[in-house]
């Protein structure tokens, strides 16, 4: 979830909770108030006309007490209990032709030692409806609130987190081998400025620690020429001493055969470092079915020993501007691992189609892991032919060119595919 | 046959000078960028082996002079940097070869051998051991006088083996030499035996002496 949608998201579950709560429990308050001073104002006029009907029992004018109002109603009672009841009871209204709410007063009392009945009733109609209004009122009052605090927070919101979400494009777009300063701009919130500091001079350390990463890669495996030339030279001398009995001999065949393997490893690791310091700059257009079709012809005699059958179907020209060096060691590691890793009697298939190159091999009937085999070192451990920096290097020139490199294993078969579609 | 080394690593120039004075060469070698020049502008020499990073000056400058000179010493450039740019600025300035370091001395002995010959017009293209023939023009080889039907990859087989003759060529270097840059491809040297087989098989059915000798697993070598 999006930081933006996080924070209000919290605001937002917050709000409808208390509009939910604040609604009903402002209408019942409403209500109940209304209802107690209706209540006061009954029990008023009860006593209110208390001293009258006094006087009128006295009297004996009881029957002749009447009142305009036809709320109110008087009788001599013959229950002497005393009690006041209030309820709220519907009646017919006749003036509104509708059933509405009253309340009633219910009410017996002893005046003089005489028992009376007194019942007082008051429309609550008018009171509903202004509680219906308030509480109306009250619910937009709410809901614009609501909307407002909503709105003014999100915008709020993009507008702090903006610096913010430039310094994450940035960086995303940051590359360690090439050297571009983030160059981010100041904030007016001293966290996100502090943040631009930091990752400034973290890009800063890191771009120098790779820098000086590859430079010892450089210098190690450049200085390691000398003397893996003087160990192979001199090797190669004692061979042609005598006389060599046959230990002697299969030592320094074993030693030939590693000091071979360690001027392997070496240039392709000077490859390595090669393409990352960017020597292979000058492009040219070039085929890429050419240039498969240059290696076939050259591993020809490998691909007869081991009896491949190599099918091609070329239904597109791919035509490139790029390095032909690199595009060179790109087709031929890959076509070279599939010959290498490939059983007797086995089958190549090369495809072009549109911008896409496949190629697809028999050999081990394992899958590989499709995330391991393109890091360094990632090798089999039986093949001591092979350095495990190929598909490393087959990695990096992709990345030069933006080209997207996966693996797949189906139906036995083992199948890389590059994807030409960025250039 | 007189052959100059320049070269730094002084190991290396004595390993190179060694393999190379057997063979009946004689060699000189200069340490540093003056030494080679003073050499150069002494002796004439019928190959140099030049290394281009040199103290106290590049060899492409060393070659530059030496060309500047109108001198006709073949020149094979040794590189430890093996960058593309540079092989062919060398070349471009009358370099006969280039050689990256490290190498075999074999294939070093080959190409000094090659290198002299394409300077040497002496007229005798042709290598002679005993019955067998090599015409290194026609690039065809024959045994008494009659021509064996051997292909380009064994015919390139016998003129290295042959070129190092009487000496251990390490089987990397034979399969270096035989595959060149897809020598990655292999999973291991049986190639080379199926290759040294058929050779063999081939000269001795020619009414050749079986010549070509497997040391011990380790390597061939041509004993004349």
């Amino acid at each position: 979830m999006k930081l933006l949608q996080k924070t209000i998201r919290n605001y937002f579950i917050y709000s409808v909770f208390i509009l939910l709560v604040a609604i009903p429990l402002f209408y019942f308050s409403i209500q109940r108030i209304v209802r107690e001073d209706v209540d006061g104002d009954l029990l008023a006029t009860k006593e209110m006309l208390r001293p009258k009907i006094s006087s009128a029992l006295l009297n004996n004018t009881i029957d002749q007490l009447h009142f305009v109002d036809q709320n109110i109603l008087i009788s001599v009672s013959t229950y002497t209990k005393e009690f006041d009841s209030l309820t709220t009871v519907e009646i017919y209204d006749s003036v509104a032709q509708e059933v509405v709410p009253h309340r009633v007063l219910t009410s017996n009392f002893t005046v003089n030692g005489k028992p009376c009945f007194l019942q007082v009733k008051t429309s609550l109609v008018d009171n509903d409806e202004l509680i219906k209004s308030i509480a109306t009122v009250e619910v937009i009052l709410l809901l614009l609130l609501l909307a407002g605090l909503f709105l003014i927070n999100r915008n709020l919101a993009k507008r702090i987190w903006k610096p913010f979400y430039t310094t994450l494009g940035k960086l995303r777009k940051y590359k360690v081998e090439k050297h571009e300063p983030l160059a981010l701009s100041k904030s007016s919130v001293s966290e996100f400025n502090d943040l631009n500091t930091s990752l400034e001079e973290l890009t800063v350390r890191t771009h120098n620690t790779y820098l000086s990463q590859k430079e010892f890669t450089e210098n190690a495996s450049h200085e390691m020429q000398s003397p893996l030339a003087v160990f192979q030279s001199k090797l190669e001398l004692l061979m042609q001493t005598a006389p060599l009995n046959e230990e002697q001999a299969q030592l320094i065949g074993d030693l030939a055969d590693a000091s071979q393997r360690m001027t392997r490893l070496n240039k392709s690791l000077l490859l390595l470092t090669k393409i990352d310091n960017n020597q292979f700059a000058d492009t040219e257009k070039i085929s890429v079915d050419k240039v498969l079709e240059a290696f076939l012809q050259q591993y020809q005699p490998q691909i007869n020993e081991k009896q491949i059958m190599v099918s091609k179907k070329f239904e597109s020209e791919i035509i490139l501007n790029v390095n032909k060096a690199l595009i060179e060691i790109l087709m031929s590691n890959l076509l070279g691992n599939a010959i290498r890793h490939n059983y007797f009697d086995g089958r190549i298939d090369l495809l072009i189609k549109e911008n896409t190159l496949i190629i697809q091999n028999t050999g081990k009937a394992v899958a590989l892991d499709g995330q391991k085999i393109f890091q360094r070192f990632q090798k089999d451990s039986t093949d001591n032919n092979s350095t495990g920096l190929g598909l490393e290097i087959v990695k990096k020139i992709c990345a030069i060119y933006n080209l997207k490199i996966s693996y797949q294993f189906s139906e036995n078969l083992h199948c890389f595919t590059v994807q030409f579609n960025n250039l | 046959m007189k052959l100059l080394i320049v070269e730094d690593e002084i190991q290396l120039s004595k390993s190179m000078a060694n393999y190379l004075q057997r063979q009946g060469y004689t060699c000189d070698i200069a340490y540093d960028y003056k030494e080679g020049i003073d050499k150069i502008d002494s002796f004439d020499y019928d190959c140099i082996l030049l290394d281009i990073t040199l103290p106290g000056g590049s060899g492409l400058q060393l070659l530059k002079n030496l060309k500047a000179e109108n001198k006709l010493d073949g020149v094979i450039i040794i590189s430890a940097k093996d960058a593309i740019d540079e092989k062919i600025e060398g070349l471009n300035l009358g370099a006969d070869d280039y050689m990256p370091k490290p190498f075999h001395l074999s294939e070093l002995n080959a190409r000094v051998a090659a290198v002299i010959r394409r300077k040497q017009f002496r007229g005798s293209n042709v290598l002679a051991l005993n019955e067998l023939t090599i015409d290194l023009l026609a690039k065809t080889v024959s045994v008494n006088n009659k021509l064996v039907d051997i292909s380009k990859k064994e015919y390139d087989l016998l003129l290295y083996l042959v070129s190092s003759k009487n000496r251990v060529i390490s089987k990397n270097a034979i399969a270096e030499n035989i595959s060149g840059d897809s020598i990655d491809l292999y999973d291991n040297f049986d190639f080379i035996y199926a290759h040294i087989k058929n050779l063999k098989r081939k000269l001795t059915a020619a009414g050749c002496e079986d010549y070509i000798k497997s040391v011990y697993g380790m390597g061939y070598k041509f004993t004349i």
